[in-house]
Parts: structure tokens; C-alpha cells; sequence
């Protein structure tokens, strides 16, 4: 089940909204269009594609709620809003994981958020270079996110069962 | 060796375009990378730069014309770095050139990252 809504109305303020499996295709046809969809503020627009590529790719790498494509690639379901507004551009993505993931996620967006750039910059560095890499990535993609846009991250927990959660993770980036 | 030649499409803008040519000792990366499974689209390109550097040992040039790459794919351009990092080591000849776009500041900083990261030296650019 799939429901996109692309907006570039300003009245509610809406550019993208999205709820369903994350898959490759769909992730850079939005990207494009947050590139293009003006010519205004395009510093600012290249940081929110930079921020949304990574963050939706996060989705549909980590999310415990998956489809299977051909019984071997594993594409997650979640969900993704981006708004507007005067000074800034919002990005929110919201995915379920595990109870134990939510907890380790939650330790990192805090230890991100009480770093200043320099802390960031080292910590990037000593991730990226300590990552056992294949499909584990380079594990920079939250530090990446605040390093860009310079803003917080702000997330939240909701719990679904014994088990399971929603994460959700929002970034601000400035317009000016 | 063979060469290793994939072009870009438009309909699949987060491959990017790879040129590895054995006899030229050129090696060029451009367009964006934000693909699934990234290891496995690098691992042929990573596995043909050591081989270069075994059996050819003659002088390499990279260009890298990456106008956007998502952190998985800077894992795998650090891993290429750190073998041409190892084959300058040990007496190969490496020049590496990396162009960017004068209004992207932060792909300056990335690639500050990636010579501190991997100790190669890199030569910034600007495209025309």
C-alpha cells in the first residue's frame, strides 16, 4: 500500500509526503524534485538532498517492516514528510525498528546533538575509518546529517509492543 | 586486465559513470553515487585497482567527478584511497584529482576528510 502526495503549494506548506517501501527508484525521483522544485535557497536545497537521500536510505536499509523483492533484496517500509517553512525546510522520516535498535539509536542522536562540529568532524572520521564497511556502510549518515544542516537532531520512541517501536527523526535546515 | 567501462542512464542517475583504462593507467568516477548495495558496485572497481597495483605498477591517475555521494559510498572511495595510499607506499606513482562545484562547500570538507582519513594527497579542482 503506497500514498505520496507531492505538493509545491505554499498554503500548507506540504512539499512531500510519503508512506510506504522505500525502494531506490522512488527515493531518487523525490530527491530530484526537492533539487528542482525552485530556484530559490539551492545552498539550502543542496543540503536537504544530501540530508534526504541519507535518511531515506537509512529507512529502507534498517526498517523492521520490509518487503522482499524477488525473495532476496530487502527494501523497508516507512514513512517521510518535508515542509516548509519561512527560514527553513523540515525533513521527517518515521520507521519501525526493535525495541533493543531504538535504545542504541537513541544513544547516538544524543551523543551527535552534544557534539559541536569539530567533535562531529572526529567522530565521522573515526566511524567511517572503523566501519567493517560492505553492508554495513560507512555508520556516518546521522553525524553527516547534523554536520549539514548544523541543526539538532530531534527524534522520538513510540512504543508498538514488547518488541517493536517507532523511530522517528526529524532535521531543520536553514534557508538562509 | 580488462577496462572497466559503465556508462550512466538517466533513469538510474544514482550509478555513476566509471572509466578504468589498464594502458592509459586512468581511472575517472563521475556523476553521483547513491545506490543500493553499494560494496557490490565498488568491490569490482576496488578489486581492479589492487590488481593494478600488483601486476602493472605503472603510474596512476584518478579523477573523481562525483557530484554527490551518500556516506556508504564514501566508505568504498576511502577504501580505493587507502589502496593507492599503500601502492604509492611501496613506489607506485598515484596522482589523485578531485573536482567539485565552487557552490558546494561541504564536498571541500569531505575531501579534507578523506586525505586525513587515508594520508593520500588530493588535488582539488574546481569544474569549469
Amino acid at each position: 500500500m503506497m500514498d505520496t502526495n507531492i505538493v509545491s503549494t505554499m498554503t500548507n506548506k506540504t512539499i512531500l509526503s510519503y508512506n510506504g517501501p522505500f525502494y531506490i527508484e522512488l527515493i531518487s525521483v523525490f530527491g530530484t524534485n526537492i533539487r528542482n522544485f525552485n530556484d530559490a535557497y539551492s545552498n539550502a536545497r543542496k543540503k536537504l538532498f544530501k540530508i534526504f537521500i541519507e535518511l531515506s536510505q537509512n529507512v529502507s536499509n534498517y526498517s523492521e517492516n520490509f518487503h522482499m523483492v524477488n525473495n532476496v533484496q530487502r527494501i523497508g517500509v516507512g514513512e517521510l514528510s518535508l515542509k516548509e517553512f519561512d527560514n527553513a525546510y523540515s525533513f521527517t522520516t518515521k520507521n519501525q525498528v526493535k525495541k533493543t535498535d531504538a535504545e542504541i539509536l537513541t544513544e547516538r542522536c544524543e551523543l551527535v546533538n552534544a557534539s559541536d562540529q569539530m567533535k562531529l568532524r572526529e567522530l565521522k572520521r573515526e566511524q567511517r575509518l572503523n566501519s567493517p564497511g560492505e553492508k554495513f556502510g560507512a555508520r556516518i549518515g546521522l553525524i553527516q546529517a547534523v554536520m549539514l544542516s548544523k541543526n539538532k537532531l530531534e527524534f522520538k520512541v513510540d512504543k508498538i509492543n514488547e518488541d517493536f517501536s517507532y523511530f522517528s527523526l526529524t532535521v531543520k535546515i536553514d534557508k538562509f | 586486465m580488462e577496462n572497466i567501462t559503465l556508462t550512466s542512464s538517466p533513469t538510474t542517475p544514482y550509478f555513476p559513470e566509471v572509466s578504468f583504462d589498464v594502458d592509459k593507467g586512468f581511472c575517472e568516477i563521475s556523476g553521483e553515487s547513491y545506490m543500493e548495495e553499494t560494496y557490490k558496485f565498488y568491490l569490482p572497481l576496488i578489486n581492479w585497482i589492487k590488481d593494478y597495483a600488483k601486476h602493472i605498477k605503472k603510474p596512476l591517475d584518478l579523477n573523481i567527478k562525483l557530484i554527490y555521494l551518500n556516506t556508504s559510498s564514501t566508505k568504498c572511495v576511502l577504501d580505493i584511497l587507502e589502496i593507492l595510499k599503500d601502492f604509492e607506499d611501496e613506489g607506485g606513482k598515484v596522482k589523485v584529482n578531485w573536482y567539485f562545484d565552487k557552490s558546494d562547500p561541504d564536498m571541500v570538507e569531505e575531501v579534507e576528510d578523506f586525505e586525513a582519513e587515508s594520508g593520500m594527497k588530493i588535488e582539488l579542482i574546481e569544474f569549469e
